[in-house]
């Protein structure tokens, strides 16, 4: 108990343990760019493993490894379209998700009541030495 | 209060290294090999960065870090390796002791390698050689990885059935007993539970050390008039192979290096790693030279001697030589190892296979939480375990399988190793020191003959082999794996500056997906088509030997 974390003390966590835990997986999926570039493309609509691969100019077989990532945090799924294999987002609230996360990294969300995660940051970059 | 007197006293570096970034791994595929480490014996915070100048603390570090390379090490003293062992001892009394010896050393060189590839990495071994081998050796890798530990994973539970069978167990009984528990350790997705029961389980393998004890006053027989049996020379050459093959085996890379990930061991952590190889490797040869003298010394004026069956009658004859007590800590070494080593193989396919198909596998994950890699593993343990009930089941030819697949398998997986533990890509500032690659490069040439002959020895088991042409071969090979090894590390030129950087223990290898394509060497270049004529020519071997048996039949 040497150092506790900050988010004990504040506040009562509304989830429970376990689905944070399952919360948290989700965005494990999301923590690395290349998966989150797949996701952007499939924003767009179902794609081909082939498709990705020649959009993204990244290797196949990451890709397909990438997918299988996704996958297996319910983030896509494939479909048979013929005789294809095409991969889409696994349903709407991914969709919401990721929206909703381009809108807040590009600084359009609106605050809320309770918004204190900026000043925290600036406390922690004043603390930081000189040089 | 310790802690805040330091804080006072380094005040400066503490501050520091609080806000160094942690070492986190970017390429890591499942979030419970993120987090804190919670070991058998102590936890350690993922956000403890700072330096430790008290001893107690780091004892207190090293004691919740160990676990991998002590579990890996001392299940090498599995079924197999007890077998030989004790063949070794009875047959040949402590002629091949300073083999061991080599072994441990040879078995330290290995498992530091790939346990610094886990911690940097955090990527499996799989993994690695799928990204930067490609698809076909990685998936050649891989299928070789599962064949030979479905194969070992039969020869524990044929292990255990022996060891059971010597207190009247039927194996009905003892195996379907032996794979219910295999399944359950690791199955509440608690990774100190498991931790503790592998601790358990190598805390029992020193029932070796009674059993030298025991075999060092054996019960005085009446002199037995039996003539001395002549061991020829070629089965000596097949033995001490066959020694070296049960010994190093390729499990053992793919489990430490999953196993330091799931534990979410750190580069920050690697000398505490290193200490745990070293302990592992020490108790390695503590049981095995345990088991190899005890055998020699309780058969060395027996008409056993020179007259190995298998383990289960050695069992038997160690309770006419030394005693009832000697026979049955034998039967519970041999049952232990198997259990302990089972366990581990297992593991080693299960986080393999998740490695390689990106689904969740870690220890703290539970049977719902991660059914794949509970099913996987369960699946293997009752699939091996089902083999060895079938009745006339031909286990001999499992056995030799087993020794000629491992042959073909082991030098891969250490070319393998060498060329990721030089790629700069991969291990930034962690690439192997040029000692190092002299040391590690000798031991792969060697290792690559010795490997050839044993399956050569396997196939063709009267073909003409002995020790002058052997030494040449290993001497040969030695001089030019060490010739290989320094190239390997001119390329490196950065080398000897890159271990003294200052950011080197938050070094992590970037997003493995993002990392350019090797740098096509000479010295690469060399080692693949090495590996590639070996390959061609067991394989060869193989195919000669089948279609001899179908022409004979």
């Amino acid at each position: 108990m040497r150092q506790s974390s900050p988010g004990h003390a504040a506040g009562e966590p509304h989830l429970s343990e376990a689905v944070a835990e399952r919360l948290a997986d989700v965005m494990f999926a999301l923590s690395t760019p290349s998966r989150v570039l797949i996701l952007g493309c499939l924003l767009e609509g179902p794609r081909s493993v082939g498709d990705l691969t020649s959009i993204l100019s990244m290797e196949q077989s990451s890709v397909s490894h990438q997918l299988r990532v996704l996958r297996e945090h319910t983030l896509v799924r494939a479909e048979r379209v013929g005789r294809q294999r095409v991969y889409a987002l696994y349903d709407e609230h991914v969709v919401t998700l990721l929206r909703a996360g381009l809108r807040h990294v590009e600084g359009r969300g609106q605050p809320t009541a309770s918004d204190s995660a900026r000043p925290v940051l600036g406390d922690r970059a004043a603390g930081l030495p000189a040089g | 209060m310790n802690d805040r007197r330091d804080t006072i006293e380094l005040g400066a570096d503490v501050t520091q290294a609080w806000f160094t970034p942690s070492a986190d791994r970017r390429s890591l595929l499942d979030r419970a090999h993120r987090g804190d480490i919670v070991g058998a014996l102590g936890r350690v915070s993922s956000a403890d960065a700072g330096p430790r100048p008290l001893y107690r603390r780091r004892i207190a570090a090293l004691l919740a870090i160990m676990g991998p390379g002590v579990i890996v090490l001392v299940a090498d003293n599995d079924a197999g390796g007890i077998s030989t062992y004790a063949q070794v001892g009875q047959d040949y009394g402590l002629r091949f002791l300073w083999l061991l010896v080599v072994m441990a050393g040879v078995l330290l060189v290995n498992q530091e390698m790939v346990g610094r590839l886990g911690a940097v990495t955090g990527a499996g071994h799989a993994r690695l050689i799928y990204e930067r081998f490609g698809r076909r050796w990685g998936a050649f890798a891989l299928g070789d990885l599962l064949t030979v530990n479905f194969l070992v994973i039969v020869t524990e539970f044929i292990g255990i059935a022996l060891a059971l069978g010597y207190f009247g167990v039927s194996r009905y009984i003892s195996v379907p007993l032996a794979a219910l528990v295999l399944i359950a350790l690791p199955l509440a997705g608690r990774f100190r539970r498991w931790e503790r029961a592998m601790y358990l389980l190598v805390a029992t393998s020193f029932v070796a050390v009674p059993l030298l004890v025991l075999a060092y006053h054996p019960t005085p027989l009446p002199p037995v008039p039996a003539g001395p049996r002549h061991l020829a020379p070629e089965s000596t050459v097949f033995m001490v192979i066959a020694l070296i093959g049960t010994t190093v085996a390729p499990w053992q890379l793919f489990f430490q290096q999953s196993n330091v990930v799931d534990k979410r061991i750190t580069a920050r952590w690697l000398r505490y790693e290193l200490a745990d190889t070293v302990t592992g490797t020490l108790l390695f040869t503590l049981g095995a030279v345990a088991i190899l003298v005890a055998c020699a010394l309780a058969f060395a004026a027996a008409p056993f001697h020179g007259a190995f069956v298998d383990a289960s009658t050695v069992a038997g004859e160690l309770r006419n030589q030394a005693g009832q007590w000697a026979g049955a800590l034998f039967a519970v070494a041999l049952l232990n190892g198997s259990i302990l080593g089972a366990g581990a193989v297992t593991l080693s396919a299960s986080y393999a296979i998740g490695d390689v198909t990106g689904t969740k596998h870690s220890l703290h994950r539970s049977w719902r939480d991660a059914p794949k890699f509970h099913g996987s593993y369960a699946a293997i343990v009752v699939l091996a375990a089902a083999i060895v009930l079938i009745p006339k089941a031909p286990l001999g030819i499992v056995t030799t399988g087993v020794q000629a697949l491992a042959g073909v398998l082991l030098p891969s997986a250490l070319v393998f190793l060498l060329l990721l533990c030089n790629d700069r890509a991969v291990l930034g500032p962690w690439v192997n020191a040029r000692w190092l690659n002299v040391i590690a490069a000798t031991v792969v040439a060697v290792l690559l003959v010795l490997s050839g002959l044993l399956t050569i020895s396997t196939l063709f088991p009267h073909a003409e082999n002995n020790w002058l042409v052997t030494a040449i071969l290993v001497i040969s090979a030695g001089v030019l794996g060490a010739l290989f090894g320094l190239r390997l590390s001119s390329q490196n030129v950065a080398s000897p500056a890159g271990r003294h950087l200052p950011g080197k223990p938050v070094w992590t290898m970037p997003p493995i997906e993002t990392l350019p394509p090797p740098a096509r060497s000479t010295t690469r270049t060399i080692a693949l088509v090495v590996l590639r004529a070996y390959l061609l020519l067991a394989v060869l071997a193989v195919v000669i030997k089948i279609v001899g048996l179908i022409a004979a039949s």
